[in-house]
Order: structure tokens, then sequence, then C-alpha cells
């Protein structure tokens, strides 16, 4: 039932890497990111090419990241290290210049690694943590304004503004556009899983964004013309799951085929390689402030501590999300060493208990050692959701 | 000194000499005469906190025998009246705020509060069982950690007191630690507690913005609002109003006790031998801080004493209580773990320094100009808190200045930033120093700290 853009975005996605030598060979520069406050419309902006880095899934390259950075960091920042001290990724093999911010110590702290052993430029953004405060918001503006300045530097232009306007009205259909396939994908007699979408997202991390618009709009099409008006519902027999935790970055499908596999159908999801980037972001102008206090007020991530349980945007938006999905049970995944999810893990099991949504929290690495304990966890939790489903329908 | 069954007194040979010594001053005004804290060492001490006076070496906390030292005398009094001090200061309405990390607490002491670290929180929370032998303290300790571990995640490094204060027996009224870039589980162990049954514990989080923040204007000026806004909250506790002029008072006491300690280790690390042993040089060392004993004046009062002490030993050649011969001197880098010096000691070797709590010690604050902004620009210097090359530049420096032969560089399982660093920050200080290195991880909870000690002896025995 695939879609057939998924077909031509497969294809281009293997055409990438080349291209992006071409045009690094052209004399175009290539800007490696990671993290999460990173307006990525500034490096479009500046025709600097952007490019998502970081994968999961791959222990190997674990082991060789932690050589560098150690064993009680996450996996993702130890793999991360890994891809640059074996330097095979063709998108690490073609980045001039590395972007990473500081809404998590361990992402910080992968690129001083990074900077330190393997020579490479490195600007850092700063993320305030009392993000909510109005001083907050112009601290942050100082650093995107600081940050945009290096980045220009290593354009060999200035900033056009007028560009930076159509940039961000570029990204902001690329994230209309996204936020609509979610609920495409989470309906009834969905046409796209919640597997393809998340692929679909990961694309955008490395295709040019213009062309990922476009390749985003011919999915909707698609999925309208089949699927017509979409409709999220539960429907008898499922066990709908909603994903939340630690980062899922592209390549670390473990828990989701095991997921898949028992019988469980993932609806949606609240991960910085989700969804939750692309939502409530609200560019107040078109500046670089704008920009700033656009990001800052997105859903925050979890790195980023609150202090009020009461009035965390987190929580809320997970909540709301529960909702808009329909799903039934929550699975948090945290990563072994990734304080900012684990520590509240309990917390978030408390909070939905109150409101009747079960949560399964599983804890673990990219080593495929856990395969069968997970899996016998997680057949016992989408058991336990379907049966859920069939008492309340009886009643 | 004088041991029996492993059980440490204070010699009477030493108390005509101890009592001439000062008194110590307190905030509050009032003193303790060495007459009462000799009094209190040899009667009250050994009934009320048996564990202290345990003096087995493989009790890393136990009593330095270095007895014709006062201040070492003195330390173990606060130390052991901590409890006392505290409850007297709440209820003369002082409120007591939850610090971490290497961090200056002078706008805590501004605003009128009392700022405490976990291991005096530690402390506090531990005076308040009497009658506990080593093995009953032990106990008592991974018991109340075990709940923390529970209530937040068993990968938290070290539980931050989390457990004392949620179950209310230290009655801690605000927990306001800096982040900063050493740790993450000061944002996220301080985030916890918000999901804890206290809720009239007040939350505050000062935010140390990253990367280079010390040269960027915005950042210094962001966190000097951090610092106006947590003063603003313990006024909200005390009902004061903390003025710019308090501020900067407090700054300048801070700053004496910032600079005799470095005086002091100027004289200590000048020294042919060791003029007291490792325990009792990081006590002093620290003490530099302020915030070692709950009371920055009586912190000042045995720094301003023991300085004089420290020149004697240095002149006349006197070596420290313990210390070997030629010991190995061993500087230590890394955060909240830290080797059992007593165990250094018998095999022939002595930490000399270490870089956790000194590198805010030797970041004296300007005393002209907006208090908040010169506060702001000093704690944004911290050596500890910069990139990796900058760090290990003043760690080298630290490393000369204290003639090391060897680093050892110390985390705790679960530490993630020390950690992530580590390797680099080593593989730096090697290439510019060449002194011989080497990393250990404190392994999980502390369950198995004789592993530890056993490869510092180990690397110690190599250095001879
Ligand atoms: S948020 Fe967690 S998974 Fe992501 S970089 Fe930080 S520690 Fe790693
Ligand atoms: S051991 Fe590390 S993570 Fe834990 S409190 Fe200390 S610095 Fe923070």
């Amino acid at each position: 039932m695939a879609l057939k853009t998924l077909e031509i975005i497969k294809k281009r996605l293997e055409e990438r890497p080349k291209e992006i030598e071409k045009a690094r060979r052209e004399g175009q520069k290539v800007v490696g990111w990671q993290g999460y406050n990173i307006p990525e419309e500034i490096i479009y902006a500046l025709g600097l090419i952007p490019v998502r880095i970081g994968v999961g899934g791959d222990d190997r390259m674990v082991e060789i990241g932690a050589r560098y950075i150690s064993t009680k960091n996450c996996v993702f920042v130890r793999e991360t290290v890994g891809l640059f001290a074996e330097n095979n990724d063709p998108y690490v093999q073609n980045t001039d210049i590395l972007a990473f911010d500081a809404t998590c110590l361990q992402t910080y702290r992968t690129a001083e690694i990074i900077q330190y052993y393997f020579n490479k430029e490195v600007l850092i953004l700063g993320v305030p943590r009392n993000f909510y405060w109005p001083e907050a918001k112009v601290y942050f503006t100082k650093e995107v304004e600081y940050f945009t300045r290096r980045l220009e530097k290593q354009a060999g232009k200035k900033l056009n503004y007028q560009i930076l306007a159509d940039t961000i009205g570029l990204y902001d259909r690329i994230r209309n556009a996204i936020v609509t396939i979610y609920t495409y994908q989470a309906a009834a007699g969905n046409y796209l899983s919640w597997e393809e979408t998340y692929d679909l997202i990961h694309a955008g991390y490395y295709l040019d964004r213009r062309e990922y618009l476009s390749l985003l709009e011919q999915v909707l099409a698609e999925l309208r013309e089949k699927q017509g008006q979409p409709f999220i519902e539960a429907v008898e027999g499922e066990a709908r799951i909603f994903l939340s935790g630690s980062v899922l970055p592209p390549g670390d499908k473990k828990l989701i085929k095991i997921i898949q596999e028992v019988g469980g159908r993932i609806v949606g999801d609240d991960l910085w390689s989700g969804l939750i980037p692309y939502l409530d972001v609200k560019i107040p102008e078109n500046s670089l402030q704008g920009l700033a206090v656009g990001y800052l007020n997105r859903t925050p991530h979890g790195a980023l501590p609150y202090l009020d349980l009461d009035t965390d945007r987190r929580i809320k938006r997970l909540k709301e999300l529960i909702q808009t999905f329909k799903a039934q049970g929550v699975i948090y995944h945290t990563l072994r060493y990734c304080d900012p999810y684990t520590f509240k893990a309990k917390e978030t099991k408390d909070i939905l208990q109150k409101e009747g949504i079960p949560l399964l929290e599983i804890h673990t690495e990219y080593a495929g050692s856990d395969f069968e304990a997970i899996r016998t966890r997680v057949e016992a939790f989408v058991e336990m959701l379907k049966n859920r489903y069939d008492e309340e329908v009886a009643v | 000194m004088s041991v029996s069954g492993n059980v440490f007194r204070y010699p009477e040979e030493i108390r005509d000499d101890f009592l001439q010594t000062a008194d110590i001053q307190f905030r509050d005004g009032s003193k303790a005469s060495p007459a009462e804290v000799w009094h209190y060492l040899t009667e009250i001490g050994p009934k009320k906190y048996p564990h202290i006076y345990d003096y087995s070496n493989y009790y890393g906390r136990k009593i330095s025998g270095d007895v014709t030292l006062p201040f070492s005398l003195k330390h173990n009094y606060l130390i052991m009246t901590m409890d006392e001090r505290m409850t007297k200061a709440k209820q003369n309405g002082i409120p007591v705020v939850f610090v971490q990390g290497g961090q200056s607490v002078d706008p805590y002491y501004a605003a009128g509060a009392i700022a405490l670290r976990p291991a005096s929180v530690g402390i506090w929370a531990s005076c308040q069982h009497e009658g506990l032998n080593l093995n009953q303290e032990e106990v008592r300790r991974a018991n109340q950690k075990e709940k923390a571990y529970r209530a937040i995640s068993f990968e938290v490094c070290q539980s931050a007191g989390y457990e004392n204060i949620q179950e209310g027996t230290v009655p801690v009224d605000m927990i306001a630690p800096y982040s900063c870039l050493r740790c993450s589980d000061v944002s996220y162990g301080l985030e916890a507690h918000r999901h804890g049954k206290r809720k009239d514990v007040k939350l505050f989080l000062a935010d140390y913005p990253l990367d280079h923040q010390k040269d960027k204007e915005w950042a210094i000026t962001y966190f000097a609002e951090n610092i106006r806004r947590l003063i603003e909250s313990i006024d909200e506790l005390t009902g004061g109003k903390t003025t710019a002029e308090d501020l900067r008072k407090e700054i300048k006491l801070h700053n004496e006790g910032r600079r005799l300690a470095m005086e002091i280790a100027d004289l200590w690390w000048s020294a042919e031998v060791p003029p007291t042993n490792g325990k009792d040089r990081r006590d002093l060392f620290q003490m530099g801080g302020m915030e070692l004993h709950g009371d920055p004046e009586a912190s000042l009062s045995l720094l301003r004493e023991a300085k004089g002490y420290i020149a004697e030993r240095v002149k006349k050649g006197q070596k420290g209580f313990g210390v070997s011969d030629n010991p190995v001197r061993i500087f230590v880098c890394g955060s909240c773990v830290f080797p059992n010096e007593y165990r250094i000691e018998e095999v022939g070797g002595i930490v000399v320094g270490n870089d956790n709590h000194w590198s805010d010690i030797t970041t004296i604050v300007e005393e002209d100009g907006d208090p908040f902004y010169n506060l702001a620009k000093a704690v944004l210097s911290y050596p500890y808190e910069q990139s990796i090359k900058e760090r290990a530049k003043w760690t080298v420096e630290q490393i000369k200045r204290s003639r090391a032969d060897g680093v050892l560089f110390l985390y705790n399982w679960g530490c993630n930033t020390q950690s992530a660093v580590a390797r680099a920050l080593v593989d730096e200080i090697k290439r510019e120093s060449g002194v011989p290195t080497l990393i250990i991880e404190h392994e999980q909870q502390g369950t198995q700290s004789e592993q530890l000690q056993n490869r510092v002896n180990a690397f110690v025995e190599m250095l001879k």
C-alpha cells in the first residue's frame, strides 16, 4: 500500500550524498547540525546546505564513539561521536561546519569532543534553561544573532532578510504539511503508517528543503486522493500506542519493530526526532528575534528543566497529543544515561495514571541483547491495551 | 593522638595548647571558645556520634590524627554541631537553601540565607541520628539513598540530598542551585522535586549560560539577572529587601575567604614536605568556598587562624601527620567523588590538590561597580566550566604549582558530563604537562569503592 511518492523519496535519498558532494565541489558549504533549538531557516537562507546529523541503532558505532566520549553518555551521542571517528558516513564526510545547540548538555559535550578530536569547526548556540523568562528570550536572541554572524562568515555573505522571510514561509509550509500528514497516519483506513511518517520526517534531514516540501505536498495529495478526509478513531482490535521519551533517530528501529511485531499500532509521538519540533512554531516576525522567540516558545525539549508541574507545557502537550491521536497507552522510551528523559519517567507515569492512561517505560540501548526482554514486556502491554479496549466497548 | 580499639580520642596533652587558640566567630555574633570546642570533642561528640570517632583507615572521613592543628579540631566541631546550628538558625527565621556544584554562595548569604551543598545536607541529616557506630551509619545512609534512587531513577549519580529533603528530615526551605556545564544532574535533580510530596519547598534554578559565556556581555547580563532573581526569591522567604550594597559587602567577605585559601595553598604547595595530610589539606582549601560549615564567618575564622599554623610548619619543614617521606603527589580531577586520602597515604602517596571546588575559590570577584554584574562575570569565568582546552590549561597550572607527580580523573557512575570530557581533558593535560594520568569511574552508588581505591593505590605504587 506504499504511496508512490515514498518510492521517489527513497530514490532521492540514495542520490542525495552525491548531489551534496557535487554542490561542495561547486563551492557550497554544508552545515551539519544537531540539537533542538537551532533555527535551520538561517542556515538555508544563507545559501548553506543544512543536514541534520546523528543516527542511531548501531552498537558498533557506539563502541567506537565511547573511546572518545564515555560509556556513561547516551548511545545517541556516543554513536554521533563514532560517526566522526570512523568518518564513513557520507553526510559526516561532507560536513564543512558543525552546529550544535546547548539544549542537552550531552549534545554540547559531543560538540566539544568532535571539535577536540576531529578538528572540526563547531558553532555552538547557547540555549537558556529558564526559557520562559523574558530575559531568557533576550539572551537567546543575542545568541541567535551571534550564531548568524559566525554563519555569515562561513557563507561569505550577509543574511538577506527578504530571503529569510521567504525561507520562514517555506519552513512553515513544511511544518504544516508534516502536522497534516500525522493526522492521516493516525486515522482509520490509513494509507501511511507511523513508521513511514517517521522515515518521511527523517528524509527532511537530508533533502533540499524546497524539494522536500514539494515531495511532502505530493504525499498529501496522494493521501487526500486515497483516504479523503482523515478521521481519527480507535478501531476494534487495535492497541494504539503513543511514543514518548528519548530520541529515536534514523536507524534506531528496534523498539518500533517490536511494537509492530507484537501487534501494536503506533499512532503518535512527542519525540525530538518525530512530530514535536514541527508543532506550535509561530514565528512572530521575519527577523532573527522573531525566529529566536518562535523557537523558544515551542513545546520545550525535556532537557530544559521546568519547575512547576501544573504549568508544564511539555506535559500539557503530551496529554493533548494522546487525546488527538486517540492513543490508548504510552510507551516511554528512555535511552540509558539519558537523564533528561529517564529522570522524568516515573513522574510521567504517575501523571498519566491519573488520567487513566497506562505507561510502559522501556529503558534500553542499541545493543540487541535486550530484544527478547523488551518484546515480552511490550507484548504484555499491547495485550493489556487490547483487552482494555474490549472491556470498554463491552461496557 | 590516642586510639584504643580503633576508637579515636583527642589526647589530654594537647588540651592546654588548644585552649590558648582563637574562638570560632559565628555569623550571628556568637562565639565558641576553645574550651567549649574541647568539651564537645572530648565529652559530647564521642557519645553522640561514635561513628565519627571510628579510626579505621577504611573510613575516608575519619578524624585527622593531626591534633596540633587547631583548625582541624574546630572543623570537626563545626561538622558535629551542624544539626544544632542549623536548628538554631531556623528557629531564628533564617532560611536554608540547598545548592549544588562548585559555586560561590555569596548571593545566598547576602540575602540572609544559609547555603548548603549536598555533602553538608548529608552531614546535617546524619547528625540527627545519635549513637550510631560506623556500620549502622553506613546502613542508614544507604537506605536513605535507595529511596532517592527509587523516586528519581537508579541512574542518578548521587541523590543530592533528595531523600532527606523530601522526607523533611532536613527542613530545607528552598532548592536553588546554579545549572552549569559540570553537571546535568543538577537541573534534573532539582526538577524532580516538583513531583515530590513536599510542596512547601521553593524551587529555583540560576541558569548558567554556556559556551564562551565569560566573553559574552549578553550572557553576563543574563546571569546577573538570574542572581538578582535568586536574591529576590530568598527575600520572599525572609521578608527582607537585599540591596546591592548587601551583596557587595558579602562579596568582600567571601573574597577574603577565597584569598586566604589561595595564600594557604601557595604556602602548602611551596613546602618541601607536605605540611598537613591530605584530609586536612582538602578541608582547609575548601573552606575558601565559605560553604563547608553553613556559616561563612566561622569558616573565615578557621582560615585566618590556619594560615599562621601552616606558615609555621612550612618554615620548620614539619610534615603533616601520617604523611610518608617523599610521598608521591597526586592531583585529583573530576567531580563529586574523592579517593580515601588515608589509604593513599598508607601506600606512600598524598593528594595535593583537586580541581572541583577549587576553580570557584580561585576566582576573585571584582569589588567595585555593579555587584550583580561582577559576581555574574566571575562565576561565568570559573575555569572548571570552560572549554576542554581552557579548563586543561588552568588545571595544568594547578598541577605545576602543586608539583603533582600524577593526575587522577575520577567520576561517578552516571556522571554524564564529567565522564564525557574525562579522556579529552586528560589527553590535553598529558600533552601539556607530561604528567602521568589515570581515569577511574566510581562504581554505581559507591558500592565498590574498594576497587577504586585499589586502582588508585596501584597508580601511586607505579609512580614511586
Ligand atoms: S536528550 Fe537524551 S538522548 Fe538526547 S542527546 Fe540528550 S541525553 Fe542523549
Ligand atoms: S557526579 Fe557528576 S552528574 Fe553527579 S552531581 Fe556530581 S557533577 Fe553532577
